[in-house]
């Protein structure tokens, strides 16, 4: 309880002095295009009065869902095959190395080019975002399982099955969701960017003609706004993985 | 261990808040934020620079890849010159800067499939524009107020080379573009597609704009680059390939590649042919033109008759200019 009260204190206070520079940031101010934090969050509240932040939601989730999925389930499998198989290992892993270090704005127009300005695009930018950092850090938790416990499974006759159900992936489970939390902050990155650089649509699109008419409140309200999801979407990952693998329970900071 | 903690983050901290507050460059040398980075469009305004600099303004200049951005950069103080029309910015963020000239009018252009020859063809169909609250959905929002059509669904890409791309690739029938992008599809695909003739448009597409405290700060300067600006259109209206001319093959856009260096004689043939650089810099027909065109286009608010010129261009700088 002691604990917990300490963690929300701890969590109020850098909230107040985070908000409290942006309101003193915006009173000087730094840039007569930087509104305070209690206009961009009148702002946020008109537009979910009025609906338009839900309508821009529902376009920006679109493309962040589908490619999150397709990273998550894949990602992991394919994490998961690297980590067993040396194989694979040698065949996929140089493939997402570059694609973690290739510089994805630059490789918009190709994407572009071959996907249209549509839907498809802007899940391979969600996946080429957050799929890397997944299948990295599966493989990686999953080449590194303790030879001790993966011995222990064979030596009480747990089958191929039994020693990767029951040992690796648990075994494995605290890296692989410190991945899927890169990966899924990464794939948020990758929706706006998409919304910025493809098409703008959804968040994209009230950041970019907030911007175009000078109302700065509403587009720094949008940029809090998906921060606020995409925290949010973290902290319920989080959740999960405590309800899952209890055992990995080591005390984040966030809790 | 505390103290140890304290004592590290007060040495991480320290240098990097003098780092910060440190200013970037010598407060005498003018900073430029450029719109877009050095392409054909911005030959003449290099000539420009290179005359000012013979003239003794000392600058430097920055190339953002988007307009908004070096709107921002202006806004915050962090460069002195800026390109664009924060028309919206003047009047929302009451952000006191004034547009000293205009560089070009807002000279774009529809481009369809051979399905539509004019613009009240148009009616109901789809057409893909820059961005919502942009230059090219302040010209649909005209055509139809002008024509009496109503466009269908409007998708937005952003960049006129992009949506040629999607005009190619067929993924769009109708769109906006500019006069570059323009005479390059026409060139290149000219039998499968069609630029529905429009009405002229005055209103500015890029303008100089700048803190007002600053420009009466900095007169002298200010007046450098106006009259150099003002003498190269001036110059460029009455003979277009003077641009390729006096183009500094050492500079950003001798630096192009040949094929573009080769084409700045047609372009900028093609842009005074139709209007695109105004010889008098723009001034105060511009600045009517342009507070009634952003007020159509719902970047300023109230009407367009009760707007001040002055509260959005400083004219003192081209007066003296044209004198």
């Amino acid at each position: 309880m002691m604990t917990m009260n300490r963690s929300l204190s701890l969590k109020l206070l850098s909230g107040v002095i985070v908000f409290g520079a942006w309101e003193i940031a915006g009173h000087i101010p730094v840039s007569y295009g930087f509104p305070t934090f209690l206009e961009s969050m009148a702002a946020l509240v008109a537009m979910a009065i009025d609906g338009s932040l839900f309508h821009a939601y529902i376009d920006t989730l679109r493309p962040l869902a589908v490619g999150l999925l397709i990273s998550a389930f894949l990602g992991i499998a394919l994490g998961l095959w690297i980590g067993l198989s040396s194989w694979f290992d040698w065949l996929f892993l140089p493939i997402f190395i570059v694609m973690q270090a290739a510089p994805l704005a630059a490789l918009i127009p190709l994407l572009v080019m071959v996907y249209g300005i549509g839907l498809t695009s802007k899940v391979f930018v969600v996946c080429i975002m957050a799929m890397p950092v997944i299948v990295l850090n599966t493989a990686g938790a999953v080449r590194n399982t303790p030879t001790n416990l993966k011995e222990m499974g064979y030596s009480f006759l747990g089958s191929e099955r039994d020693i990767i159900l029951k040992v690796i992936i648990p075994s494995a489970s605290p890296i692989i969701f410190s991945g899927l939390r890169l990966g899924t902050s990464a794939g948020f990155i990758g929706a706006i960017l998409s919304e910025l650089k493809i098409t703008p649509t959804g968040i994209g699109d009230i950041i970019t003609y907030s911007r175009s008419i000078a109302d700065y409140a509403s587009m720094y309200a949008a940029i809090f706004s998906i921060i606020l999801l995409a925290v949010c979407f973290l902290n319920l990952l989080e959740r999960i993985e405590h309800v899952l693998f209890e055992g990995n329970d080591r005390g984040y900071a966030s809790d | 261990m505390k103290k140890f903690l304290i004592k590290a983050g007060l040495a991480t901290i320290l240098p990097i808040s003098i780092a910060l507050s440190a200013p970037a460059v010598q407060a005498d040398t003018i900073r430029i934020a450029l719109g877009e980075t050095p392409s054909d469009e911005l030959a003449a305004f290099f000539i420009a620079l290179d005359r000012a600099k013979a003239n003794g303004l000392d600058y430097e200049w920055t190339a953002f890849s988007d307009e908004e951005l070096a709107i921002q950069a202006v806004l915050s103080g962090q460069m002195e010159i800026g390109f664009g029309t924060p028309y919206a910015a003047m009047q929302r963020a009451k952000a006191p800067v004034r547009i000293i000239f205009q560089l070009s009018k807002l000279k774009f252009f529809p481009v369809t499939t051979m399905k539509y020859s004019k613009l009240e063809d148009l009616d109901g169909e789809p057409i893909l524009l820059h961005s919502r609250g942009g230059g090219t959905d302040s010209i649909a929002n005209v055509i139809e107020s002008e024509t009496g059509i109503k466009f269908g669904e409007r998708s937005y890409v952003p960049g006129s080379a992009n949506r040629v791309v999607a005009l190619v690739a067929g993924q769009a029938d109708a769109t906006i573009i500019d006069l570059s992008n323009k005479n390059k599809v026409m060139r290149q695909h000219g039998d499968k597609f069609n630029v529905l003739p429009m009405f002229d448009v005055e209103a500015s597409d890029e303008a100089l704009f700048a803190n007002l405290d600053w420009i009466k700060a900095n007169e002298d300067q200010v007046q450098i680059f106006v009259d150099a600006l003002l003498s190269v259109w001036q110059e460029m209206n009455a003979d277009p390939t003077m641009v390729r001319r006096e183009t500094n093959p050492e500079g950003p856009i001798g630096q192009l590649p040949k094929e573009i260096l080769d084409s700045l004689d047609n372009f900028y043939a093609d842009a005074v042919a139709g209007g695109l650089y105004d010889p008098n810099g723009g001034g105060r027909k511009a600045a009517m033109a342009d507070l009634e065109w952003y007020s159509n286009a719902g970047q300023l608010e109230g009407d367009p008759s009760t707007l001040k010129i002055e509260d959005f261009w400083y004219m003192a700088p081209l007066d003296a200019a044209m004198n």
